[in-house]
């Protein structure tokens, strides 16, 4: 081959490109991200995922969960609220700042009753400071709030995006890249009942009757009951509880699976993600 | 094409048919180099320059820095608190209650319940020599200038903490206080003695 020399230059630069592009760049990126602290606390984050957790993760992987859920919440915008804390002493030159400020509700008597509320919504943080200085400047007091928004979010699957602190401890990652099923980022939170989730993979029609989802029976043994049921039966309706005299006992592997999903969240505030932790604000 | 090949054909019967080379077109490189810069300037805009920090709605340090929710006296106390427990009270405690032979309690402390903030600040700048009296027992210890290291921010972070927690009541401390503060220290300050801080305004 003549040109031989050339081919394998230009294979090498190829292949070589995609590598730096596809491995090199990545790692280089967030190959060395650590452990954090969670926003406005000396609390660390994440702490690592309990041992029935990990093994979870490998059941999980096992049964292809990450073929119909995805674990990435997903943030489309960020909103500031300008919340007044405090009237001050000089009420009427507050309220003339709130409503420079945007606020449209009118409160019978001024200063409202019940502090904090919320007088404007859905700001970027350079009008919200603005509208916060001249609260200030008034003689009360005002915070900003501020949350994450987008589809995800309104769903209600977690506070804010994921990051790739989340999975720090996670080996293989499962982000996953279809949603048959809703986002499991927040499960933990959104669903923290142990008992809801065995009985929910046993048999998903018997909790959320229109439910896709396949039944997962083989993490289950369907069983003779003894004299009395075992502690651990699953507590199903009829239809989907066993014939009598039998009870349906959830396998090590689904209590390592529920263990997983037990440990999935994605509710604290983080520097790459901040929020404004939810502050008791009377809506108007 | 393959009228070429034909008439070509039999001119080059003896040899090998060979790939003539020709320069890239002009017009190629330049719609290259545009797109390069297109390039650049979409991530200039959007990606925060790869910093491993910034995601999604963000689109640089700048930004996502300015959506930390830091106003509001709460979220101060907060970073206070966390940098206090960092950096005072492996000494004075977590609780501010101080720790015998180590270091003298925060918590309803004289020197901490002033009026105004200037003393107080005066001793995370400047360090601490000789006795001091704090709430009635003497401590004859020494304080290195633990603050001076901080950044302004912190330090009347972690002041406004001091003076708003455990029953000590004060006002709050800017980051602006404490650069006027450090302007007017110098560059090389001493550790302060009991009497000099009694001289200091409060």
């Amino acid at each position: 081959m003549k040109s031989g020399f050339r081919v394998f230059l230009a294979a090498l630069i190829a292949l070589g490109g995609s590598w730096c592009g596809f491995v090199l760049g990545p790692v280089l990126q967030l190959g060395g991200e650590k452990q954090t602290t969670i926003l406005n606390s000396s609390d660390l984050y994440p702490v690592g995922r309990p041992g029935m957790a990990n093994q979870g993760l490998q059941v999980y992987c096992a049964n292809g969960c990450a073929a119909c859920h995805t674990e990435q919440v997903q943030q489309s915008g960020v909103m500031c609220d300008v919340v007044l804390t405090s009237a001050g002493k000089n009420p009427a030159l507050v309220a003339q700042a709130c409503a420079e400020a945007g606020m449209k509700t009118q409160y019978r008597t001024w200063p409202p009753p019940k502090l904090p509320i919320t007088v404007s919504e859905g700001l970027d943080s350079a009008a919200a400071s603005v509208a916060v200085a001249e609260i200030t400047a008034a003689g009360g007091k005002a915070e900003i709030h501020i949350a994450a928004t987008g589809p995800d979010i309104t769903r209600g699957w977690g506070l804010r995006r994921s990051v790739a602190e989340d999975f720090l401890y996670d080996n293989p990652v499962q982000l996953g890249s279809l949603r048959i099923g809703p986002d499991l980022a927040d499960v933990g939170t959104r669903l923290p009942d142990a008992n809801w989730q065995l009985r929910h993979l046993y048999a998903p029609q018997s909790v959320v009757k229109d439910s896709a989802m396949p039944p997962f029976r083989y993490l289950f043994r369907v069983q003779k009951m003894g004299s009395e049921p075992s502690p651990d039966a699953l507590n199903l309706p009829k239809g989907f509880a066993p014939p009598p005299g039998y009870e349906v006992v959830s396998t090590a592997r689904a209590q390592e699976l529920v263990a997983y999903l037990l440990s999935l969240h994605a509710n604290v505030p983080l520097y790459d993600a901040p929020f404004t932790q939810a502050v008791a604000v009377s809506k108007p | 094409m393959s009228d070429e090949l034909k008439s070509n054909g039999p001119a080059k019967s003896d040899g090998e048919p060979t790939a003539s080379r020709s320069t890239a077109p002009m017009w190629i490189i330049v719609l290259t180099l545009m797109l390069m810069f297109l390039g650049m300037v979409y991530f200039d805009h959007h990606s925060g320059w790869f910093n491993s920090q910034v995601y999604g709605p963000y689109a640089s340090a700048e930004e996502l820095e300015s959506y930390q929710p830091k106003t509001g006296e709460a979220a101060m106390l907060a970073h206070g608190k966390a940098r206090y427990d960092q950096v005072c009270g492996l000494c004075h405690g977590l609780n501010g209650e101080g720790k015998p032979g180590q270091a003298p309690p925060l918590a309803g402390s004289e020197w901490v319940n002033t009026k105004g903030f200037e003393r107080v600040a005066h001793i995370p700048l400047e360090g601490l020599s000789g006795q001091l009296t704090v709430k009635g027992q003497t401590w004859s210890l020494s304080m290195p200038a633990m603050g001076a290291a901080m950044s302004d921010e912190d330090l009347a972070e972690v002041l406004t903490y001091i003076r708003n927690s455990w029953g000590n009541k004060g006002s709050a401390v800017t980051a602006a206080d404490i650069k006027a503060l450090r302007a007017k220290l110098g560059a090389h300050p001493q550790p302060l003695s009991e009497q000099q801080l009694k001289a200091l305004p409060e």
